[in-house]
């Protein structure tokens, strides 16, 4: 299985990378650690003219501190890099977690966060993380940077706000609340969910339930979310909101799991996540 | 390297295989699995999938784990590769390699490179694993023959003799 | 090691093949290269069934850096058919590349050989095709159903082999049981899939007319014969080499692609090489049958089993080659290890729209084995019996063997009872039903499994006339040569190529202990080469038959060589040959170990110094032997057969623990006590026991190709068709017992198949047995954490 013929392009900086974007207007794709990218070029699914690699934009790897407790993290930052770094591991958990469960080492060692988010799986882990952080995402374009939420970000199945001519340069995460949580069910280890739940909680009133592989995309799992926010040390609530995260996702049936059994897991998986997340709340 | 705003078909690379400077022209589209093994005649990794899935093809590219299948060898410019060739030392065979053998930790040995890549990038972060991270740290690494069994007894046993250090 | 008296064989030697594996210093048969080398890609249908309009690979052809190009007409007019391993039906013409029809998704329909791979099939999108859809046929009972679309409108039917076989009086014992357990199981398609996917090089000599591959073909003598008849030369003229392969496990063996290969190569005039990718492999080289089968099992209130009647429609897909051949596996292993008075076998082999089905780990048996292991489970249950002890009321007994089966099977040795007994003890069944009991009190659900089976090695070809009607092949033979060199060293060649059983390693064992040497005293040749290695028609790797006839082949070979060896000595040293013994590298005088003759002297005579030799002893020492196992035998007039020729058995015993909530399934402990008889190599038989049950793990919980009703495969990448990893088996355990075959040349018995054979049906035992307190009932395979949930959900006993 070989790639179609294409031309390659390594870009020294960020600017060059948009010029070259620029440069083959809906023919050019971004390759950044390429775990998603390239068995669909090695498939012929994908058949980009241009290859566009922003491995090397080095400016675009940093995991720094935000100016409001929180975040930013680098559009190339490696999972592995996202789940040890202990600056994410204390400002924002529930991002390490959520990159701890992606693949296998080989794949976390390459695979990155802006790629992941760019690529949009609708069962891939960081994208729920991330709408769970409220956080936005900075695209970088010919006419500079601007800011996306997240919310805003994911429009649909491998579809996002990012257009043909940008390159997704970072996370911006504010300061998370005290209580996350994160549960998952694939097949084997390190498989892609069959449906997951990213959690943050805080003590007053905030609360953010996002489902993945429930949806064409991560989904926010509101009717739980409002139960979550109006009683969050309540004993019974994860299981109650377990309970409405059922009716609050119309998942799809596919090879490997149908709607039904979905909708459970949304149920199982947001009690699950969310027993986590009061635990991290603290007294 | 960089390539500046031309996109290229064809482009020179440089690289360290195995501690060895390595200068070749290739195809853009030319994976860094197929370049080690034909351009280069490591044979020692192998392609099993070629979606990244079975990690026969695992090689450590700047002292980590990655599936070659998956990395065109124009990305490894400038990189520092290493295979099992890299990973054997001129006579003999390494500790990590020595406790493969002697638990028969193999059958057809076609994931064996990869199982041994995968291992020693795991003894180097962990040189006292348990069986769980010897399986986990694993798990992106098929075997049909074995049953994984005897591997990670081969692990585990590496690990007590202290075979820990990378390119050993 | 070194310091060993003979004993090689049954010591756990270790492998001399791991320390070139370990160090990545195997040649596979994508490490080959050869000068001029082109790349071959197969154009594929993307239709399962469909009538070919017309294929025009002009463009294909004029591209720079193509060298050769193949159409189904060409293939057609150049080649003839392949010849069919069991030939059902009247002969219907199947070429290396679709002609007139595709049959399959994934059907090969043109191929291309060019500079590169990648160039290739950039040159494979140039090729036009015109298709012209057909209904496809999908389900094997639609398939047989008339008015079903037909694969072959010219054979009438869907069903190329129809027969039933009834052994005693079923009727009559269905009839007077106490009771009779009905039921109906279904096996999914899998495959072994071996981590090296198949391929080969072709290379054409135009001045000698002559052709040579390099292939991983499992079964070189068949190919060779099929290659050599298709291409129209005589088997002189064609040439095989098996490098290392990369597992096999049945798999490795479709002639065509060789044949496809080697037209191209001809039409280039420069070596061409074809591997497999994983999709191809996945889509198109061959899948296990799927199937049905419906069991009814009479019995009295006791739990004595009567008779066993079984319906087994086997679903064969697009094969016309080789179809049967799981049905005769089945017929052949039906009564499992049970004493059954009478048995009936109906069965259909049925052609479907989907992957030529073939030979995989167990073929047949991991099916037929189920079925059996799931109803008497089932019976268990019904009766109150504990599936133990209701096994060990119906096993053949140790005292009774050699026992022949009502099909004609014949257990040569065994104690069944004991081997479960030893897997419950070795499990601490007692203490777990315990265990079981008190997690169920807290909402834990762990569920134990038990399966044992018999485990044939062997194969007898006069089974197929059961098919064919006529006896074309029979028995099973394999050849081995044993030469002492002149420097005193040892070499031996087998022509049946490893592919991870460590036959360098065995065989070097074996001839060690026959002409007192060390194994590293022996270097056994890698792989098979047609023009070096001894070999016939029946040499390769399959049904399991290393231990029945090929160590009859060393042992023979090297036997030879030591009574020469012997004869020789004697004449030197003007004593008598039985006074002589063979140790430590030399002839001995028994009793007075100064007076000795090392092999190379030995040898020095026999080449170099030939005047020394006795009167009439020829130069040389070398010798060839072909075995065949005594026990084969054609077919009788009340149609019974021995399929196969020797049985080991085993037990499973494992503990799964459901997740209430999830359904998820773990596997938290794996027992197998296992009899193989005499392990000529301890290392390599526990690890075809790990390995062989982690097949069976993978049929039970993960691996199923599906397809959607239109025929396309949703399951071609390894993202879909799930394999088993590191963290999804445990360790398994292993214990055994040792009943050596009296039949065999070493008492070694089979173990290539093993846990294959009653893995699904363990585990399938075991979450039945978690779920049994609401009459959950397996049906089918894999088990999926959903269907779990169902079956919680629904809190009744269910359908899979």
């Amino acid at each position: 299985m070989k790639p179609a013929p294409f031309r390659y392009a390594r870009p020294a900086t960020a600017a060059e990378a948009v010029a070259l974007l620029a440069s083959a207007p809906g023919e050019a794709k971004l390759l950044a650690g390429g775990q998603s990218l390239m068995p669909l070029l090695n498939m012929r699914l994908a058949r980009p003219a241009v290859l566009v690699d922003v491995n090397g934009l080095g400016e675009l790897a940093r995991i720094e501190p935000g100016p409001d407790g929180g975040l930013v993290v680098g559009a190339l930052v490696r999972h592995s890099d996202l789940a040890a770094s202990p600056l994410v591991r204390e400002r924002a958990p529930l991002l390490a977690a959520a990159a701890r469960h992606v693949g296998h080492t080989a794949i976390r060692n390459r695979g990155t966060l802006g790629g992941s988010l760019a690529h949009a799986d609708p069962a891939a882990e960081l994208p729920a993380a991330v709408l769970a952080l409220d956080a936005a995402v900075g695209l970088l374009g010919p006419r500079g940077m601007r800011r996306v939420a997240a919310a805003d970000f994911f429009r649909g199945l491998l579809s996002t706000a990012l257009a043909a001519d940008e390159l997704l340069a970072r996370v911006i995460v504010p300061a998370a609340p005290p209580g996350w949580g994160f549960a998952e069910m694939a097949r084997r280890p390190g498989d892609f969910a069959l449906a997951g739940v990213a959690v943050t909680l805080g003590a007053r009133g905030h609360a953010r339930i996002v489902g993945f592989g429930l949806a064409d995309r991560p989904l926010r799992l509101r009717g739980a979310e409002a139960l979550a926010a109006a009683a969050p040390r309540d004993p019974t609530m994860p299981a109650r909101a377990g309970a409405a995260a059922g009716a609050d996702c119309d998942p799809a049936t596919d090879v490997h799991a149908s709607a039904e059994y979905r909708r459970h897991l949304a149920t199982v998986l947001t009690e699950d996540a969310l027993r986590e997340a009061v635990g991290r709340l603290g007294s | 390297m960089t390539t500046g705003l031309t996109p290229l078909e064809r482009l020179r690379i440089r690289l360290a295989v195995n501690g060895a400077e390595v200068e070749r022209e290739v195809e853009a589209r030319l994976s860094l699995a197929d370049f080690l093994r034909q351009d280069l005649g490591l044979t020692g990794t192998h392609v099993g999938c070629e979606h990244g899935v079975c990690g026969a093809c695992t090689v450590l590219v700047d002292g980590r784990t990655a599936r070659s299948c998956l990395l065109l060898a124009a990305q490894a410019d400038g990189a520092r590769v290493t295979t099992i060739e890299g990973l054997t030392p001129a006579e003999g065979l390494s500790p990590l390699q020595e406790a493969f053998r002697a638990c028969h930790a193999m059958q057809c040995g076609f994931c064996t490179p990869g199982m041994i890549v995968a291992s020693t990038e795991l003894l180097a972060a962990a040189p006292a694993p348990s069986e769980a991270e010897v399986r986990e740290a694993l798990a992106g690494n098929l075997c049909m023959c074995t049953g994984y069994v005897n591997i990670v007894r081969a692990v585990l046993q590496a690990a007590r003799a202290g075979a820990a250090s990378p390119g050993r | 090691m070194s310091e060993r008296a003979g004993g090689w064989v049954g010591a756990p030697v270790p492998l001399k093949e791991d320390a070139r594996l370990v160090a990545g210093r195997g040649r596979f048969l994508d490490d080959l290269d050869r000068g001029r080398l082109l790349h071959a890609a197969m154009l594929r249908s993307p239709h399962a069934h469909a009538r070919i309009v017309r294929v025009d690979a002009s463009a294909a052809a004029a591209m720079p850096g193509v060298h050769a190009v193949l159409t189904g007409a060409q293939a057609a007019e150049r080649s003839g058919p392949i010849r069919p391993l069991i030939p059902t039906t009247a002969s219907v013409p199947d070429h290396c590349l679709a002609v007139d029809r595709v049959r399959y998704v994934g059907e090969p329909v043109a191929a291309v050989a060019a500079v590169d791979r990648a160039t290739a099939e950039d040159a494979l999108e140039r090729i036009v095709v015109e298709y012209e859809p057909l209904p496809a046929v999908v389900d094997p009972e639609a398939a047989m159903r008339p008015g079903a679309p037909l694969l072959y409108p010219a054979l009438g039917s869907n069903v190329v082999w129809h027969d039933a076989f009834t052994y005693g009086d079923v009727d009559g014992a269905l009839a007077r049981a106490d009771g009779v357990l009905r039921e109906r199981f279904v096996f999914q398609r899998y495959a072994s899939t071996p981590l090296e996917t198949f391929g080969a090089v072709a290379e054409y000599d135009p001045g000698t007319d002559a052709y040579e591959f390099w292939t991983n073909d499992q079964r070189p003598g068949l190919t060779i014969s099929i290659l050599a008849a298709s291409l129209g030369v005589p088997q002189a003229r064609v040439r095989l080499h098996c490098p290392d392969i990369g597992g096999a496990f049945g798999n490795k063996r479709r002639p065509a692609y060789l044949l496809t290969c080697a037209l191209l190569a001809r039409s280039a005039n420069r070596p061409v090489k074809w591997v497999e990718d994983r999709i191809e492999n996945l889509t198109a080289l061959m899948h296990a049958c799927n199937g049905i089968m419906d069991v009814e099992l009479a019995y009295r209130a006791d739990g004595t089993l009567l008779a066993l009647s079984v319906r087994d429609v086997a679903d064969e897909g697009k094969n016309l080659l080789t179809p049967t051949q799981h049905n005769l596996i089945k017929l052949g292993n039906l009564a499992n290890g049970y004493r059954i008075p009478a048995v009936r076998y109906e069965a259909w082999s049925v052609l479907t729209n989907k992957c030529p089905s073939g030979a995989n780990r167990g073929i047949g048996k991991p099916f037929m084995c189920f079925a059996m292991e799931r109803a008497m489970t089932l019976l268990a249950r019904r009766l109150g019996l504990d599936p133990a002890d209701l096994r060990l009321r119906n096993y053949v007994t140790a005292a009774e063997m050699p026992y022949t089966t009502p099909p004609g099977a014949q257990y040569d040795s065994g104690d069944y009872p004991a081997t479960l007994r030893r897997a419950l003890e070795r499990f601490d069944y007692a203490g777990w039903r315990a265990e079981q009991a008190r997690a169920r009190a807290e909402g834990r659900l762990l569920g134990i499994g038990i399966a044992t089976s018999v485990e044939p090695a062997g194969t007898n070809l006069a089974s197929y006339e059961l098919v064919t009607g006529r006896r074309a092949a029979s028995g099973s033979a394999e050849a081995a040569m044993v030469r002492v060199e002149p420097d005193g060293q040892v070499r031996a060649s087998l022509g049946d190529p490893s592919s991870g059983q460590g036959y360098e390693t065995v065989v070097a064992q074996i001839v060690a202990d026959v002409l007192g040497v060390t194994p590293e005293a022996v270097s056994v040749a890698r792989g098979f080469d047609s023009a070096t290695t001894p070999w016939l028609y029946l040499s390769g790797n399959y049904s399991n038959k290393f231990s029945v006839t090929d160590v009859g082949a060393v042992v023979g070979a090297a036997t030879r060589v030591r009574d020469k060896l012997l004869r020789i000595a004697a004449h030197r040293l003007e004593i008598d040959a039985a006074d002589l013994e063979l140790r430590d590298g030399a002839a001995v005088v028994r009793g007075a170990p100064d007076r000795r003759l090392p092999l190379g002297e030995l040898a020095r005579t026999a080449y170099a110094d030939v005047l020394g030799l006795p009167p009439g002893e020829e130069p040389g020492l070398e010798a060839h032997h072909i075995h065949q196992n005594p026990l084969a035998r054609p077919v009788d007039a009340d149609r019974r057969v021995r399929s196969q020729l020797v049985f080991a058995n085993a037990a499973h015993c494992c503990l799964v623990e459901i997740d209430p909530r999830t359904g998820r399934i773990a596997l938290r402990r794996y027992v197998v006590v296992h009899d193989c008889g005499r392990e000529i190599n301890p290392l390599i038989v526990e690890g075809m026991v790990h390995g062989s049950t982690v097949h069976g793990i993978g049929a039970a919980l993960l691996e199923e190709f599906r397809y959607d009703e239109g025929g396309q495969l949703l399951t071609s990448t390894f993202m879909d068709y799930l394999k088993p990893t590191a963290l999804d088996v445990p360790a398994i355990e292993v214990d055994r017992l040792e009943h050596p075959s009296p039949v065999t040349p070493l008492g070694a018995k089979g173990v290539g198949e093993g846990g294959a054979i009653p893995g699904p049906a363990a585990v399938a035992n075991a979450v039945e047995d978690a779920l049994a307190h609401l009459g959950v009932v397996v049906r089918s395979l894999p088990i999926t954490p959903e269907q779990v949930w169902r079956w919680l959900r629904s809190g009744t006993a269910g359908t899979a």
